[in-house]
């Protein structure tokens, strides 16, 4: 088989981990990666070798989820809301996530997806700053801001979910 | 040591490996120095942690078939096939069934843990027999009737020139073909029957870098598989007929493949 493909092949649960944090949906997260998939084999010539397939790949993902995403707001679609704590989608049986792991997940859909992106790239796929910049498109500087501004967002959003938490055990 | 003031965003850079190694131990004295942004630390570091947590599992799952399928396939980009996808999940029904938890991933997913490459080539080979040797109508894709646009196509797609043999010797006659998906590569399937409707299948595959011969049988009940491998080529004919006359007209297969190869 041949070297790209096999190097392409071996992204795979990169790609994926990296939709799944981007859209939590599993069926939705492997669209994306399936899209991303397809639009990279239809240029693999364009891919220069030397290039890490990683970051290639990451790119070609990044701008369909940027893309999809300006559509939908476009669309003035409700996807991107956030979901009140305890609302989340139900998952199904065999993806056992302790509530720690949903609320922050359910958290990470809500800030936009440019921060979010950003955050993820960095915090959970351990981009640096310089490649994360190159990946996304935007200035080292625009970068840090996203991910400060992320963080800042994701926590006071944890902050709010247990607060409201604590506020309903306060009413029963 | 270069002494600067430092501000919540050190706190983001240290927390994300940017942070230059000669200043950290000023930055960690700050941190001593102002319990606020301490404190704002380990929160980001623990949330960190939590997102890590909440997604780690993802790298461990079975890639899908869908996905794989879409970088090794040989139908066209964007073109999903729906029957490969229930292709994959029936075969990995069949190698859980037969081959455990290892044989599951072996065959969903090559990359994570290899079997030996005589295991994997028969479980595919026997896989595809199940499914395929039991169906009435869709056990081929092209018919024996075809015969030439099949040899054809079949070794366009697998990558090498693919004779059909001729077993009427051993009473079976062409039933017709297929393409299948083998590992992260491509397989040819030829299909036989005797008089007796009893059906073999022929699975050449050119996913191979290793000389082995044997035979394999996944359950004890199940068909057989009498394989070959060489370098470049590997072959696999399954049956569930009696160990002496699968081997015979195993052999009988494999010469005319042998010899096809090199016509």
């Amino acid at each position: 088989m041949d070297e790209k493909k096999a190097a392409i092949l071996g992204e795979i649960p990169r790609l994926r981990r990296y939709a799944r944090s981007l859209l939590r949906d599993r069926d939705a997260a492997d669209d994306l990666v399936q899209d991303c998939l397809e639009r990279a084999l239809v240029r693999l010539d364009n891919w220069q070798t030397g290039e890490s397939p990683r970051r290639w790949l990451f790119t070609i993902m990044h701008h369909l989820f940027i893309d999809q995403m300006r559509k939908v707001n476009r669309r003035g679609e409700a996807a991107m809301l956030p979901l009140e704590a305890g609302e989340a989608v139900a998952q199904p049986a065999e993806q056992v996530e302790s509530i720690a792991s949903r609320e922050i997940i359910d958290a990470l859909q809500a800030i936009s997806p440019d921060r979010r992106a950003a955050l993820v790239m960095v915090a959970i796929e351990g981009f640096s700053y310089a490649e994360a910049a190159n990946i996304l498109g935007v200035p080292a500087g625009t970068l840090m801001s996203r991910i400060a501004r992320g963080r800042e967002e994701l926590r006071g959003l944890l902050d709010d979910t247990a607060r409201r938490r604590a506020i309903r055990i306060v009413e029963k | 040591m270069i002494r600067r003031d430092f501000s919540e965003r050190d706190i983001h850079m240290a927390l994300d490996g940017e942070l230059p190694s000669d200043e950290r131990s000023a930055y960690d004295a700050w941190l001593d120095a102002n319990p606020e942004m301490k404190a704002k630390s380990a929160r980001f570091t623990a949330d960190r942690a939590a997102l890590r947590a909440a997604v780690a599992d993802v790298l461990d799952e079975a890639v899908p078939a869908r996905l794989r399928k879409v970088v090794l396939g040989e139908v066209p980009v964007k073109a999903v096939v729906p029957r490969s996808r229930w292709w994959f999940a029936a075969a990995a029904a069949v190698l859980l069934a037969v081959g455990g938890l290892g044989g599951y991933f072996a065959g969903i997913d090559g990359i994570a843990l290899e079997d030996p490459a005589e295991d994997r080539l028969a479980e595919q080979a026997i896989a595809a027999h199940v499914i395929y040797a039991a169906e009435k109508r869709h056990a081929v894709e092209v018919p024996a009737s075809d015969k030439d646009h099949l040899q054809t196509w079949l070794s366009n797609r697998v990558g090498l020139k693919l004779v059909a043999p001729d077993l009427t010797a051993d009473g079976f006659q062409l039933v017709g073909g297929r393409l299948l998906p083998a590992g992260e590569s491509k397989a040819a399937m030829l299909l036989y029957e005797d008089g007796n409707g009893q059906r073999i299948s022929l699975f050449v595959t050119t996913e191979s870098t290793e000389n082995a011969k044997g035979t394999y049988a996944a359950t004890q009940d199940g068909p057989e598989a009498v394989y070959w491998l060489d370098k470049g080529y590997g072959c696999a004919v399954v049956g569930s007929l009696p160990r002496e006359r699968l081997a015979e007209v195993a052999r009988s297969a494999y010469t005319q493949l042998v010899n096809g190869l090199a016509s």
